[in-house]
């Protein structure tokens, strides 16, 4: 034992228990699952928690609901019926201000293409819940992260709070939500701020956290009472980083809006996605979704350069010319002009981009199906449900037998041992272990394997604290009776992230290679995260139709995306230094990108993974709107059902696994970061 | 479950018809704007369209409020809403009858809708399973609607898993070789059927009407015996001796409601909304005006009620005059 | 203790431990050992560090005092006690006879804004203010007018040298200018103690130089009692009236720059003296003997008291006999052995 690695001796206890269960689980069935009896009705306890709790709060909060619709409507009364000359006047001389003729003509050309689309009015709507939104999480998200900098004991809850608040989906809280604050855009207006704040809070925390020392001394040595020295040193001298968290604020601002168009409201242009969506109509609605990622994009970049270092100064005289320019033909075409929802100038091309989609599927849906087949067959099926089950007649075209069970596990045993005497233990007990599962299906897995591999990962992670807690929370959904529940959601996303870091991580390398490759990527990426995800739903539906498979690619094609950023970023941020000594000791490329670049970005790349993992969590629930069966279908059963317990539960477990698989991806980041010395 | 939330619903629309006889009442608040939800459906779009008309005709101001089918409730119950004008018996939130037993919400009568919920298929599947429309022809037919999900058994898209499981208890209750699969949402069921009529590949669904896609995409029910209240009580009765559910759905009943205030502030409106009906004859042309032709759907019931009048202004008059 | 009126500052038995509980651990560990070696001991057995162990110094009003160290000696964080940027975690620490470590927060603010002044090795300026505005800081939070506090500023300014950068951001501005600002910084409340971390040594050593002369030329102006951090031996004995050498935690010596160079108390002295042109920085009295008694040669190369040990080794290469030192009126002062002289060049060596 005393020459075991941690990571071996962990790998080892694992497997040990996950034999052990293997052996008795024919005597004693509950090693599989769990004993229904000693599941507590927690998801009754916590509904009856939270609606107590809700009817106490709920009067502040209509108030705080009736307080809020001034603004609401006011901005909305402003936006709808300024003529759209002087809406498109004022973004662009703010756009001029901001970055000059490029950006003054993205603003000019974005808004046209809206205009042009016939989506004015709505989207006229969805910004002013945007502005309104905003300012509220910056409040807040700005509170946060000040409170947490003076004092430093808050960081921590504070941290996890931040963290609950962006892994528990947002439809699990839409329900309380409605609850509280009544019905109507308000909530729209609220889910969005909780969903917007947390960037803004850890961008001010790491903003403040990172100002020089040396400054906020020079500022108290200045004699500055604490306010001055927050208000006139640290919050300008952490400007940027601010910034760059208002530009994040505004982008999930505008991102949870059309989720939130969901619980309707508001004729904005998410609830348009959603009916475009419900027809099938996958031209319209990818017209919806593109007028959204024009306003992103507007935002984005507006708003990413204002937190630019070195920003050149544009000349305020033309904005006011736009501006002039602006009002005098908005008063001059006063009346004169058709309403806004008439312009359709892309129909043909909106109804060109449905008929492509038809023709496409008639031509080639036996090909793809028959792709999507071969990965049910032969990958997901295995995975959920294990070899034992997933192979028949009909899908491998033999029976699992007994026997073959004991031929993988002598292949595993052999390949393991061969392993191990070479030298790799850990690597050796790993693959047992992996045989193990592919044999039994993740959905299978007796719980006590999974808790004792869990709590095994956790240790060699992080250390003893994260074992300890992720047992815990685990434990909490095994009790609360949403273990099966769980383990699908954990399969799928598994599944998805496992696919994300392989493609992503190829299209990442390939990227750092070829400049040309992330020229292509990079638009693509940008709108995969940007573009309302329900757009994507139709066409992969039409595809491949109701199943886990479509679900499969539609978490995939949301969580990819830093999947591809980070490892390309990664891969091409090495110090000039590094990659000079490696070509002067007579590297190739491939050799630098394996031997310097790649070991390099290991904790970059192990950060993107996070990403993507968080990312597969997130979008689970909108894969359930193609019918899947985990955690993300009880959300949605439960806003149906007005259900706010069983809302909160299975929201809080989804959180639970996405916080567990988030600590131990930094765990093992932190680790590789401290072994290069960063 | 599902069963005492039908006859509490049931009950509160013998009285709700029974309390909506009365003469001409007060018009109420007329300043205040009467706040209509428009839920997700291009249906309910005309319905609480032509309602919303109806009460302009009458005098009142009318707004159109986008919400939720679903949970919708609380916020009529708050009285932030005031009235939503088709409520499918098949698929309410338990939210409703809880806001009924408080006396939050009522009931305000049947929308006479004559809606069909059922096992469905696109025509073109009947010629690949020729036995089409009777039920027991998916027995032999079942390995044509096989997927990889599913087999070897075939496969019924279902309605979302919040809706309910109506088509799996079918086939438990029919013993027919099928595997449900819920759809997720309105719109993958759609989806299905739009991608199996272009491919001209097998589908079966769990479906209703009225429903722009079912002239859209040519649906038709599949047979099935008649769903009496004996079939869902008594295995005995029916094909199958063991089990219940071996029938087609119960008849769906469509109604209304409204908020618990909506006859003290107006008098006349609540009296407008508890007679008003519309028949499916009427409803699905303009459906298909609205979904197929791409008309707005004010324009649509516009010209629906100029052409009309005879049928919905003496409910008008009735609670006016 | 003797508490001298004449110190502006006086630091007694100064203890800064960090790591948790470093309060109730350092009370504990000095009640047990009396000993500051063995106190630090105890507290890196529970894992604390004891950044500044026992300081004990006193520094004169006007005097040039110099604190110097290798990186990690501690003399950063002593500067932060004796500044009050941290709380000592025990000691006590007077300026002009006020006890620091015990002033409430707007005694604190207070003292900072009309006493004491600081200049940091990384300038530490505020990115996004003018030269004129970061300058003018300590003006603005003490409620100055916008008019009368950039008068002051400008004043100034001009006495570093920054004259016409004003308007400039220090992104904009070399190192060496961006130092001169926070010299400037410093002043502007015409501070009566200052203090100032390592402030040339992030610069070239061209411009260091440069600045620490106009830095001489300030102080013979302003005559401010200076607490001076620096990690470079040269500068230490360029400026300093006496030096303060400290090592882990602890001070090894005080002394005068031709002490520090001539008598070092130990390896870790001498090794920092040992790259010294020691001829530059002593002069002639620490090797002189008293006159009265001492029979010196005819020859008097015409030794002074303040000359270096270069210059006068210089005038007395060719002789062996002891020489006199006379003052400037000619009266004898004292008798130097020329082979002294050259052996108190190669001290190291021996």
């Amino acid at each position: 034992m005393a020459g075991l690695s941690k990571g071996s001796l962990a790998a080892l206890v694992a497997l040990v228990v996950g034999a052990l269960c293997l052996l008795l689980e024919t005597t004693l069935p509950w090693l599989v699952t769990f004993p229904e009896t000693l599941v507590v009705p927690a998801t009754d306890w916590v509904g009856t928690g939270m609606t107590w709790l809700l009817q106490l709060i709920k009067p502040i909060a209509r108030g705080f609901s009736a307080l809020m619709s001034y603004p609401m409507e006011a901005t909305n009364l402003v936006l709808g019926s300024s003529p759209w000359i002087l809406v498109i006047a004022v973004v662009t001389a703010i756009g001029w201000m901001l970055g000059g003729v490029s950006m003054a003509l993205m603003a000019v050309v974005g808004l046209g293409f809206v205009l042009a689309s016939g989506y004015w009015a709505e989207s006229m709507n969805t910004l002013s819940l945007v502005a309104v939104s905003v300012p509220l999480a910056l409040i807040v998200g700005g509170g946060i992260g000040v409170l947490a900098n003076e004092y430093p004991r808050f960081r921590k809850p504070v941290q996890a709070m931040l963290d609950i608040m962006q892994t528990v989906p947002t439809f699990a809280y839409l329900t309380p939500l409605l609850v509280l604050f009544g019905f109507g855009p308000v909530v729209g207006l609220i889910a969005s701020a909780i969903y917007a704040a947390p960037p803004m809070a850890r961008n001010v925390l790491l903003g403040l956290e990172r100002i020089e020392p040396e400054i906020k001394e020079a500022a108290i040595m200045a004699g500055g009472t604490r306010l001055q020295q927050l208000f006139q040193v640290e919050i300008p001298s952490a400007a940027t980083q601010i910034l760059v968290g208002v530009n994040q604020c505004l982008m999930a601002a505008l991102s949870m809006v059309i989720i939130a168009a969901v619980i309707g409201g508001f004729d904005d242009i998410g609830w348009e996605v959603l009916l475009t969506m419900r027809k099938a109509q996958f031209g319209p609605a990818l017209m919806a979704g593109l007028v959204i990622v024009v306003f992103a994009v507007i935002i984005d970049r507006m708003s990413g350069t204002l937190a630019q270092d070195n920003r050149k100064r544009y000349d305020a005289r033309v904005a006011w010319g736009i501006l002039a320019v602006g009002v005098v033909a908005s008063a001059v075409t006063w009346n004169s002009l058709p309403n806004p929802s008439e312009y359709s100038a892309f129909d043909d091309a909106v109804d060109a981009v449905d008929a492509g989609l038809s023709a496409f599927t008639t031509a080639n849906w036996q090909w793809l199906a028959a792709v999507k087949n071969n990965v049910l067959y032969f990958g997901l099926l295995p995975l959920r449900i294990g070899l034992d089950e997933a192979v028949l007649p009909f899908t491998w075209g033999f029976q699992w037998t007994a026997q073959w069970s004991l031929g993988l596990f002598a292949v595993g045993a052999v390949t393991g041992l061969m392993l191990a005497l070479r030298g790799q233990v850990t690597w050796g007990i790993m693959v047992l272990i992996f045989v193990g599962m592919l044999e039994t299906g993740i959905t299978n897995l007796p719980w006590p394997f999974v808790l004792v591999g869990v709590a095994a990962l956790g240790w060699v992670a992080s250390g003893r604290g994260l074992a300890v807690l992720s047992v815990g929370l685990l434990l909490t959904i095994l009790l609360s009776g949403l273990w099966d529940r769980a383990m699908l959601s954990l399969y799928l996303s598994g599944a998805a992230v496992f696919a994300c870091a392989i493609v992503g991580g190829g299209i990442g390398l390939l990227c750092a290679v070829s400049p040309m490759a992330w020229r292509i990527t990079r638009p693509i990426c940008d709108m995969l995260q940007t573009i309302p995800l329900f757009v994507f739903l139709i066409p992969v539906l039409m595809v491949f139709q109701i199943g886990e498979f479509s679900a499969f690619l539609a978490i995939i094609a949301y969580a990819i995306v830093p999947m591809i950023r980070y490892s390309r970023h990664g891969l091409t941020e090495t110090p000039d230094e590094m990659i000079e000594a490696a070509i002067a000791s007579g590297a190739t490329t491939w050799q630098i990108l394996r031997d310097v670049r790649a070991p390099y970005a290991a904790p970059t790349i192990l950060l993107g993974l996070n990403q993507t993992i968080l990312y597969a969590f997130a979008m689970l629930v909108i894969a359930a709107l193609i019918g899947t069966t985990g955690l993300g279908q009880l959300i949605y059963l439960a806003l149906g059902q007005a259900d706010v317990g069983l809302g909160i539960s299975a929201g809080a477990a989804m959180a639970i696994l996405a916080l567990i698989a988030d600590r131990m991806v930094q765990g093992f980041a932190e680790e590789r970061r401290k072994v290069l010395g960063l | 479950m599902k069963m005492t939330r039908y006859a509490a619903t049931l009950g509160a629309a013998t009285f709700a018809v029974t309390t909506g006889m009365v003469q001409a009442a007060d018009l109420g608040a007329v300043d205040k704007p009467i706040r209509l939800a428009v839920n997700e459906w291009t249906g309910q779009h005309v319905t609480t369209h032509i309602a919303g008309e109806m009460l302009k005709a009458a005098g009142y101001k009318v707004e159109y409020v986008s919400a939720g089918m679903m949970n919708q409730f609380q916020a009529i119950a708050d009285g932030d809403i005031h009235a939503t004008l088709e409520i499918w018996s098949s698929n309410v939130s338990d939210d409703y009858a809880k806001k009924i037993g408080e006396g939050t919400v009522v009931e305000l009568g049947d929308l006479e809708l004559a809606a069909r919920e059922g096992i469905a298929y696109p025509a073109h599947v009947g010629e690949l399973c020729p036995g089409l429309p009777a039920w027991e022809a998916l027995k032999d037919c079942a390995p044509l609607f096989a997927s990889a999900e599913t087999l070897p058994a075939g496969r019924l898209v279902d309605y979302p898993a919040d809706w309910g499981t109506p088509g799996a208890d079918r086939m438990t209750g029919l013993d027919l070789p099928f595997k449900a699969v819920p759809a997720g949402s309105e719109a993958a069921l759609i989806v299905e059927l739009r991608a199996a009529t272009e491919r001209k590949t097998p589908l079966l669904v769990t479906f209703w009407q009225p429903h722009w896609a079912m002239s859209a995409y040519d649906v038709k029910f599949v047979d099935l015996p008649a769903g009496e209240d004996a079939c869902f009580s008594d295995p005995a009765w029916g094909p199958n001796p063991n089990a219940i559910n071996d029938c087609d759905f119960a008849a769906s009943r469509i109604f209304k409601a409204g908020w618990s205030g909506l006859a003290e502030t107006w008098p006349a409106a609540s009296e407008i909304l508890s007679n008003y009906t519309l028949a499916v004859e009427d409803q699905q042309p303009m459906m298909g005006a609205v979904d197929v032709d791409g008309g707005k759907v004010e324009e649509v019931v516009a010209a629906w009620m100029a052409e009309n009048e005879a049928t919905w202004r003496p409910v008008v008059d009735a609670a006016t005059k | 203790m003797s508490d001298k009126p004449q110190a502006a500052i006086s630091c007694q038995n100064v203890w800064q431990v960090f790591g948790p509980n470093a309060d109730s651990a350092l009370a504990e560990a000095l009640s047990v050992h009396s000993e500051p070696e063995a106190a630090a001991a105890a507290l890196r057995e529970k894992g604390l560090i004891a950044a500044v162990q026992d300081a004990n110094f006193e520094v004169a009003e006007g005097e040039l005092f110099v604190i110097m160290g290798l990186s990690g000696s501690g003399k950063s964080t002593l500067i932060r006690c004796i500044s009050h940027l941290l709380h000592a975690t025990n000691g006590e620490i007077r300026i002009d006879d006020e006890n620091i470590v015990e002033a409430t927060p707007a005694r604190l603010i207070e003292l900072r804004r009309k006493k004491l002044g600081m200049v940091f090795q990384h300038f530490g300026l505020f990115p996004h203010m003018s030269v004129i505005d970061n300058v003018a800081y300590p003006l603005r939070v003490q409620g100055m007018k916008r008019k009368a506090r950039l008068e002051k500023a400008q004043k100034v300014i001009d006495l570093v040298g920054l004259g016409g950068r004003e308007k400039h951001y220090p992104r904009e501005l070399s190192g060496g200018q961006r130092q001169r600002v926070g010299i400037a910084r410093s002043l502007v409340t015409d501070c009566s103690v200052w203090f100032l971390d390592e402030p040339f040594s992030a610069l070239d050593p061209l411009i260091r130089r440069q600045l620490q002369d106009e830095f001489l030329q300030i102080q013979a102006e302003l005559k401010t009692t200076i607490v001076f951090i620096t990690h470079d031996i040269n500068e230490a004995l360029k400026l300093a009236d006496r030096i303060a050498i400290m090592r882990d935690g602890k001070v090894v010596q005080i002394g005068t720059p031709s002490d520090i160079i001539l008598n070092p108390v130990d390896d870790y002295v001498r090794e920092f003296s040992k790259d010294v042109a020691k001829g530059r920085h002593a002069h002639v009295a620490s090797v002189m003997e008293p006159g009265e008694g001492h029979v010196y040669g005819a020859d008097d190369p015409g030794l002074r008291v303040d000359m270096t040990l270069d210059a006068a080794l210089a005038r007395c290469m060719d002789l062996y006999e002891p020489v006199p030192v006379r003052a400037e009126d000619g009266t004898l002062l004292g008798v130097v052995n020329p082979a002294d002289l050259a052996a108190a060049l190669h001290v190291e060596a021996g």
